[in-house]
């Protein structure tokens, strides 16, 4: 009868991401500034989760509750912050348009006054909270489209883009820490966990850049930008091929970086596992040590795992601002790349609070899920 | 624990369909994998269509509202004007007009329009599409948003008869009036509602050689040729631009065949491309300028001063020394790497008839001697530690620049040392460009880094220059170049504006110009090229504006892409698949057989346990 390695930290409490050096959102990584850019009031750091809740007594209504209220505090800071951010930065819109062309006093005050940028700072600020109330985000300044048709339009390769991005590191990072930990210390563990924390290290507009001229330009094997060739139907057998082709470099960008925080939330679940009494009794029945792992410590342990790759989700989501850049793929980080060239106040303010209000819906339903998934937390 | 048990098999199934949706897409990866090229020859009609990369904004395609460049300049290859600006060297030749002539003062402007012309709809074009353009953006300020300054001067437009139009100004100007105004169909605009409004985004009606067929935000807007083009039909049938956010994308998309045509490179960028199969690179002779803006002591229009400048700077001694202490020679050859022109004034060389003769007596070269007996002579004597002083106060200078464009830093670099030659401590603030522009618009600097683009009449930007286009005495409004205001100048702008005998009419820019030197509100640097790009295997007969040494992009006309033709068929990159197909099938396969071995493998084991 052989014990796993033992684990110091074992435990009923839900105590993941203590032992291994969990990546949360690390103010000194590049790929995840952008996330802390967006919406710092929410950090997807899976060592903070639940910290702060006792795990017994409460209502599923209280707890449901409680966290209802921190998602629309943070909503409503995010919602003020987004109109005074974006009006702290410094140069004038209007002035920035009209740079270099050839336009009379005239003209630029009735481009202002299009802009109700003539109105003052505190009757924007009412048009815009009323605007959000209404659903209404404001009109784009340089698409002269309503903000919200903008982003419903670039939304969808977002989703494309982040999806497939989450779905493959998601299932790479969590199959290679299940393996790490089994094996853990092994070479196979300290290949794994290095190389993972080598490409999180490595800011993504860089990555992507290499992988653009390496794969784009030299070897010519893939496109250097864009979704889909232009002329061809979306939906057509080739424009989908096409679509798929456009999108490996900026999914191999996205996944490479993001990969390894499943991968090192998945071992330190898995070791937390390890040590428990049941697979010890899986062993006295016979069962080969791949399976102790496949049918009973993988399973145990993916259960609190699930919910904390819900809060990452978001930060992929706020991610992809980079790697759309680099790879011109039409989506929200594009857009609000644009939005800041501009600058694009109302679309930069829309795009604000999209972003932020994805990663606060997301870490909600991290909260959620988390109680309804993992019984400890309900039964102690 | 039913529900954990049913938990865990929920997470083994989803487990299981994750890593099978993984196999499906690297199969239909390895599909795709076969080059770009094999992507291409199935968009329609490849050859003949010409790809342009940008990066460009587009707020809609509608003439008298957008103000951005790639619309500005889609709107030159979809609509003709009354004049254009030949290919040669931009002067004035025919348009829609092939003949035009103005009374003795120049007051009363009179075009023929070209008999028989068509819209690209086949409908009839006429003076009256010319006098309905005008009048629009005369009597409607949302239809002069974008060109309303062209049609300031107009006290009204007509049309006597059908190849009559008569353009009678409230001042007489010399700029021939029927330039940069696209003229449109009165059948197609003067039926919508709220033409201000209108987008104008898609299957457009003009007179120019090329029509917009479709555009797809951020992705790629669609020209195709027009037949009823009064000069021919184009022999390209179709101009793509196709969105690239990062330059370095377009490098790489033009070096893979992707694209036809990029422009707007880095020196680096360039040079990279020098030895790329099948591209041949244009140094073109751009219309920009790039110099230094000092502050003269800017001031409303009333002529009260704001800002917070430094006062040494309104003695033109002080702005004349800071002139002769930079090499701008070393500049061009360094932070330029050679490609840029030596530069005069803010008229580009590629205007000969305008820009500032370097032969000029006022001309002045790099000389630190004389620098240094300018300011000795203002009255700035070297201290002990080498800066200047007056009435005890030390000549200190701040000098703003874009801390993202690498060659106002090189500048930078190379300004620091020589300003400390001659005594004046530059102190450099590098900074983002809103900073930058926020700060020079409040007159909040010493020098700052600037640059113009020139259109070939000089009007305008010596307009600029004249004290009326300072700001009102909020700061507001201005549209100043540097800020700057002299009584002589603006004598000679208003002589030029109205002098009708060209010979007469360079001479007096001539002079204006060499005033702006001698004052030296600003140092202009050089004349930067404009370099570009495109595929030689698939390509030829780009015309180039000035047709010697000129660039391709970014003209004031449509000549660029109008004359280019494929080179001959058959040539096109081939088809078939690449390394990178069967390395693709190669992982899909595994990756498949693998994970599918690994799926087989735990079905047969599971359920027989448990």
């Amino acid at each position: 009868m052989s014990t796993p390695t033992h684990d110091p930290h074992s435990g009923d409490r839900p105590d993941r991401g203590t032992d291994t050096a969990t990546p949360g959102t690390d103010p000194t990584n590049p790929s995840s500034a952008s996330a802390q850019g967006t919406a710092d009031t929410a950090d997807p750091n899976p060592a903070d989760v639940d910290m702060d809740e006792p795990p017994a007594g409460g209502s599923f209504a209280r707890y449901f509750l409680r966290k209802l209220g921190g998602a629309a505090t943070s909503m409503v800071l995010v919602i003020v912050l987004g109109f005074f951010a974006f009006r702290m930065l410094p140069g004038d819109p209007v002035l920035k348009i009209a740079k270099e062309r050839p336009m009379s006093p005239a003209q630029i005050a009735e481009l202002r006054s299009q802009y109700g940028l003539d109105k003052p700072v505190i009757v924007q600020f009412w048009d815009y909270l009323v605007g959000i109330v209404t659903g209404d985000l404001g009109e784009s300044y340089v698409y002269r489209k309503s903000v919200s048709s903008l982003i419903g339009d670039y939304l969808g390769p977002t989703l494309l883009l982040t999806g497939t991005a989450a779905v493959i590191a998601i299932a790479l990072g969590l199959w290679l820490g299940q393996l790490s930990a089994w094996r853990r210390n092994s070479l196979f563990d300290k290949l794994a966990s290095s190389t993972s924390l080598i490409f999180w290290s490595v800011p993504t507009f860089w990555l992507g850049l290499i992988l653009l001229m390496i794969f784009g330009g030299t070897l010519q094997w893939l496109p250097t930008g864009g979704m889909i060739t232009p002329g061809l139907d979306p939906w057509s057998p080739a424009g989908i091929i096409d679509v798929i082709t456009h999108l490996i470099l900026p999914v191999v960008s996205l996944v490479a970086v993001v990969y390894a925080q499943f991968l090192m939330i998945m071992r330190a679940s898995l070791l937390e596992e390890m040590s428990e009494d049941y697979l010890t009794t899986a062993r006295a029945k016979g069962l080969t040590e791949d399976e102790v792992r496949r049918r009973h410590a993988v399973p145990n342990a993916l259960l609190p795992t699930v919910t904390v790759v819900f809060l990452h989700i978001g930060g992929l989501i706020a991610g992809a601002v980079t790697v759309e850049a680099v790879f011109s793929w039409p989506g929200l980080g594009k857009l609000t790349f644009e939005a800041i060239r501009g600058p694009d106040l109302p679309l930069l303010q829309g795009t604000f609070v999209v972003f932020s209000a994805l990663i606060i819906v997301m870490n909600l339903a991290a909260d959620i899920v988390y109680r309804f998934l993992d019984p400890r937390v309900r039964r102690v | 624990m039913v529900t954990q048990h049913s938990l865990r098999r929920t997470v083994r199934v989803s487990l299981r369909r994750c890593l099978a949706g993984i196999a499906a897409l690297a199969l239909a990866g390895s599909m795709a994998a076969s080059p770009a090229q094999a992507a291409d020859s199935e968009a329609p009609a490849a050859e003949n269509v010409l790809r342009i990369a940008t990066d460009g904004f587009i707020d809609s395609f509608n003439p008298f509202t957008s103000f951005y460049l790639v619309p500005t300049n889609t709107f030159r290859y979809m609509y003709e004007n009354l004049v254009a600006n030949d290919a040669k060297d931009g002067s004035v030749t025919e348009g829609l007009a092939t003949e035009w002539n103005t009374d003795s003062d120049g007051k009363v402007w009179t075009y023929t329009i070209r008999p028989d012309m068509k819209w690209s709809d086949g409908e009839p074009l006429t003076s009256k599409d010319v006098a309905w353009t005008y009048n629009q953006m005369m009597d409607n300020d949302e239809m002069a948003v974008a060109n309303g300054s062209l049609v300031e001067n107009f006290a009204k437009v007509e049309a006597p008869d059908d190849s009559t139009v008569k353009i009678t100004l409230k001042k007489a100007q010399a700029n021939n009036p029927g330039q940069e105004i696209p003229v449109v169909p009165e059948h197609v605009w003067s039926k919508i509602d709220n033409p201000g409004e209108f987008k104008n985004d898609e299957k457009s009606v003009g007179s120019g050689p090329f029509q917009l067929d479709s555009y797809e935000a951020n992705k790629s807007i669609t020209l195709k040729a027009n037949p009823n083009f009064w000069r021919g039909k184009p022999k390209l049938d179709e101009i793509q631009y196709r969105y690239y956010t990062n330059s370095d994308a377009q490098v790489q998309a033009i070096r893979s065949g992707e694209v036809d045509f990029i422009t707007g490179l880095s020196p680096d960028q360039f040079t990279a491309l020098e030895n790329a199969d099948n591209v041949e690179l244009n140094d073109g002779n751009g219309r920009r300028f790039n110099g230094i803006s000092i502050n003269p002591g800017v001031a409303d229009a009333d002529g009260k001063e704001f800002g917070t400048g430094n006062e040494a700077l309104g003695d033109k001694k002080v702005r004349q020394a800071i002139r002769a202490g930079i090499d701008t020679e070393t500049l061009r050859k360094q932070v330029m790497q050679d490609y840029a022109q030596p530069a005069t004034s803010f008229i580009p060389a590629v205007y000969p008839d305008w820009a500032l003769s370097p032969d000029n007596p006022v001309v002045s070269g790099f000389d630190v001697d004389r620098a240094k007996t300018l300011l000795d002579d203002a009255g700035w004597k070297e201290g002990s530690d080498g800066i200047r002083e007056k009435d005890g106060e030390k000549l200190q200078l701040r000098f703003l620049t874009d801390a993202d464009v690498p060659t106002e830093q090189s500048t930078a670099k190379f300004l620091k040392p020589w300003m400390k030659d001659i005594g004046i401590d530059l102190k450099n603030e590098s900074t983002d460009a809103d900073t930058e522009s926020e700060r020079t618009t409040k007159g909040d600097y010493d020098m700052y880094f600037s640059g113009w683009s020139i259109n070939p009449d000089p009007d305008y930007q010596l307009s600029i220059n004249t004290c009326g286009q300072r700001p009102d005495a909020e700061g507001n409004g201005g549209t100043s170049q540097d800020g700057w205001c002299n009584k002589e100048f603006d004598k000679l702008y208003q002589a030029q504006h109205v002098e009708l005998d060209q010979a007469k009419r360079q001479e007096l820019v001539q002079k204006a110009l060499a005033i702006h030197y001698e004052e030296a509100p600003s140092v202009t640097l050089w004349y930067p090229n404009q370099l570009e790009a495109y595929r030689s295997d698939r390509f030829e007969n780009f015309t180039k504006q000035p047709s010697d040494g000129g660039a391709i992009a970014n003209q004031v006309g449509y000549w660029g892409y109008s004359s280019v033709e494929p080179v001959s068929a058959g040539e096109a990159t081939g088809g078939g698949m690449g390394a990178g197909g069967w390395i693709g099938i190669g992982a899909a396969v595994i990756v498949v057989l693998g994970g599918g071995g690994w799926l087989l493998s735990r079905r047969r084991k599971s359920d027989d346990r448990e």
